[in-house]
């Protein structure tokens, strides 16, 4: 096993950068995720690592060599493709064996290294099959299974799990996630989902338009998204952002709706509002953290409810709140009807503030 | 218990078994519309397809003097087929046929996937040549022969003068009166003509070859070469075995090149099933034995059919089956 060092790396289409001077560290035996929405450079950024497609600038590092330059075969990589890219004419046997044959290993290698890969993931017994005759999950272990035969230094993988009906991904998830403890090694995962980003990764990197927006520890980005989009993109459903105007009475600060109405702020998010470069703001704040009132309420802003979702054990809100669309989640015992007025209050400590132009998160300082 | 169920079960199933299997004419009578709707293609095909057969299986049978009028002939039973199998000609011809069949067929496909490989990376100027490439089939073969006719000339010749030219040879080669080189001639210009069908083809098929497979060939090892007989000719096996047995029954059929280019000759040295049946039938008006020729290809394009049919079809059933 190896780390992985990305120093801004750069692919581009002439003037279309797909991924844009990116740099990030994966360290030995460390599960990243790669995550964003479509287009946003993750594959491509996967398929540089792999070197599946020449580079335009920057370097990559797998393990101690500088590998920016070298063929995928060289590079000491496993990959694990989203639709598994197995060799439809080809056994299972020789799926597995491909990579070895490749290497031109001996026969009892190769048969030895098959069965000790067939062994981990339990598809012994489907050896001697074609592909077409497996399931969806037979298929994507046989996947791995020919990522695994050839102890790579990395295993990189391409939304392995999205192929799959949504049982056998939550399945699946936990068996990659097994899959990396048991072996201890170094993964980098593409996925759209924040999801299954969220629960398997030691650390994702959020993506979006070739620019890396955060590198962290899932919990880390979940409780300090460094500006909207990271704020919108990961948790399920999404933190709600309200755009909004600073004002001040005297020493007092608040956020002021277009509506009319204000919300006054903790000294230590007045601190953080002001030093916004504007007067705008966006509140950020998470579904769990708001609490609902069916009367006004000290602190408390008007809404109007919009939808009820409910989803047994809980019921979530799409409340509008100064024209933005914001996220509740109250008890399923609560009774709410579309356009009933109602009132929500924010936690002051757990509320987040992002510069309205510049859309970075603000800090206290 | 048992042997109170046993016969009621049984029983069951015979009455069953008619009715899950209702009869051919019931059948078509419930879809009738069906029939009725394919009704009109179908008589117009017996009339120009199955009414020709018929009557061609029927004048093998039957001799055909010159000075009789054709509807005059006389019944011979088998004799037109033992006269064919028992002449000299028929196997010089017959192999000559398997000769052009099996080379044109070769060397067009080599050819047509060699160019498909080629042209199906990126590079400038790749739609000119493929529309180059294209020239020979898109074409009209019996322009196309009657400059190769020229090109081929003994005395005028382009490819003569090149070779001389060259220092090759001494002497403009003599390619299509020439006994020894006529057939291998015509098999240039065919294959010439027609390996452009066989790189539409195969461009085709290369187009359906999935690029994560190529990817996780070339993460796993694989050199170009073993990535092509890994993953890709794999790939275009089911799209292969169709051209070749499009092409076999092209080449085995072909008519224009052969008969403008050399009608055969000299001497009968170019000469393949179709032209000598042309020859015996309008060139000698020997009509029995011409049917009698036509009706043994028939038999061997109805083979070759079959396999056409379930190379194509083999597809459908793996899917349907799935």
């Amino acid at each position: 096993m190896a780390q992985v060092v990305l120093k801004d790396v750069v692919k581009n289409y002439g003037s279309v950068y797909a991924v844009n001077h990116v740099s990030l560290t994966v360290n030995d035996g460390e599960f990243v995720a790669l995550v964003g929405p479509s287009g946003c450079g993750k594959t491509t950024t996967l398929n540089l690592i792999a070197g599946l497609i020449p580079i335009s600038d920057g370097t990559i590092v797998i393990g101690e060599r500088e590998v920016t330059r070298l063929d995928p075969k060289d590079r000491d990589i496993a990959m694990v493709f989203q639709n598994y890219a197995l060799y439809p004419n080809k056994t299972v046997f020789n799926n597995l064996a491909f990579p070895l044959q490749m290497r031109k290993q001996p026969r009892e290698t190769i048969e030895e290294k098959v069965k000790a890969a067939a062994k981990v993931l339990d598809i012994t017994h489907l050896l001697e099959r074609k592909p077409r005759e497996l399931s969806g999950g037979q298929q994507q272990r046989v996947a791995l299974g020919r990522a695994l035969v050839r102890d790579p230094a990395v295993f990189l993988m391409d939304e392995p799990l999205s192929n799959l009906d949504a049982k056998l991904r939550v399945q699946m998830r936990s068996e990659i996630k097994r899959f990396h403890h048991n072996l201890n090694a170094t993964v980098v995962y593409v996925t759209h989902d924040q999801l299954e980003a969220v629960t398997m990764a030691d650390k994702m990197a959020v993506m979006n338009g070739g620019f890396l927006q955060q590198y962290d520890t899932p919990a880390q980005v979940f409780a300090n998204p460094v500006n909207t989009f990271v704020a919108s993109f990961v948790g399920s459903p999404a933190m709600s952002l309200i755009p909004l105007q600073v004002v001040t009475h005297g020493t007092d600060v608040a956020l002021q709706s277009a509506e009319g109405w204000e919300l006054p702020l903790s000294p230590e998010n007045a601190r953080k509002a002001l030093s916004a470069k504007g007067k705008d703001v966006v509140l950020g704040a998470r579904h769990s953290t708001l609490k609902l009132h069916k009367a006004p309420h000290p602190g408390a802003v008007p809404g109007r409810v919009y939808t009820v979702e409910p989803t047994g054990d809980v019921t979530f809100a799409q409340v509008f709140i100064a024209e933005a669309v914001v996220n509740i989640s109250v008890e399923p015992t609560v009774m709410l009807d579309p356009d009933e007025q109602v009132w929500i209050e924010f936690d002051q400590s757990r509320l987040h503030l992002f510069d309205g132009e510049t859309t970075m998160a603000l800090s206290a300082r | 218990m048992t042997s109170a169920t046993g016969p009621a079960a049984m029983s069951s199933a015979s009455t069953r078994a008619p009715s899950r299997r209702a009869s051919l004419g019931q059948r078509i009578w419930t879809q009738r519309a069906d029939y009725l709707y394919v009704l009109p293609a179908l008589v117009v095909m017996l009339i120009v397809i199955a009414y020709p057969v018929y009557y061609t299986i029927e004048l093998s049978f039957f001799k055909t003097p010159t000075s009789l009028q054709l509807k005059d002939k006389i019944f011979v039973g088998l004799e037109n087929y033992t006269t064919i199998l028992t002449s000299g000609s028929f196997w010089q011809v017959t192999w000559q046929t398997l000769i052009w069949t099996f080379f044109s067929t070769l060397f067009a496909f080599l050819l047509g996937l060699g160019a498909a490989l080629a042209l199906h990376g990126e590079f400038v100027g790749r739609g000119v040549l493929r529309a180059l490439l294209l020239i020979p089939w898109v074409v009209s073969a019996v322009a196309a022969s009657y400059v190769w006719k020229w090109l081929y000339h003994s005395d005028f010749g382009a490819i003569g003068a090149l070779l001389v030219q060259l220092g090759l040879t001494d002497q403009p080669i003599n390619f299509i009166d020439n006994r020894s080189t006529a057939l291998a001639s015509l098999i240039v210009v065919n294959v010439w003509k027609e390996f452009s069908f066989a790189m539409i083809m195969l461009m085709a098929g290369l187009q359906t070859v999935p690029e994560q497979l190529l990817r996780a060939a070339r993460v796993d090892g694989a050199s170009p070469w073993q990535r092509f007989w890994h993953v890709t000719f794999p790939h275009l096996a089911g799209v292969s075995t169709v051209t070749v047995l499009l092409l076999t029954v092209q080449n085995f059929n072909s008519f224009i090149i052969p008969w403008i280019m050399t009608g055969g000759g000299p001497a009968g040295a170019s000469d393949i099933w179709i032209t000598q049946i042309y020859q015996l039938a309008f060139g000698r008006q020997r009509w029995g034995v011409a049917a009698a020729y036509s009706v043994l290809l028939f038999l061997i394009m109805m083979v070759l059919g079959y396999f056409y049919v379930r190379a194509l079809t083999r597809g459908d059933d793996a899917r349907a089956g799935a």
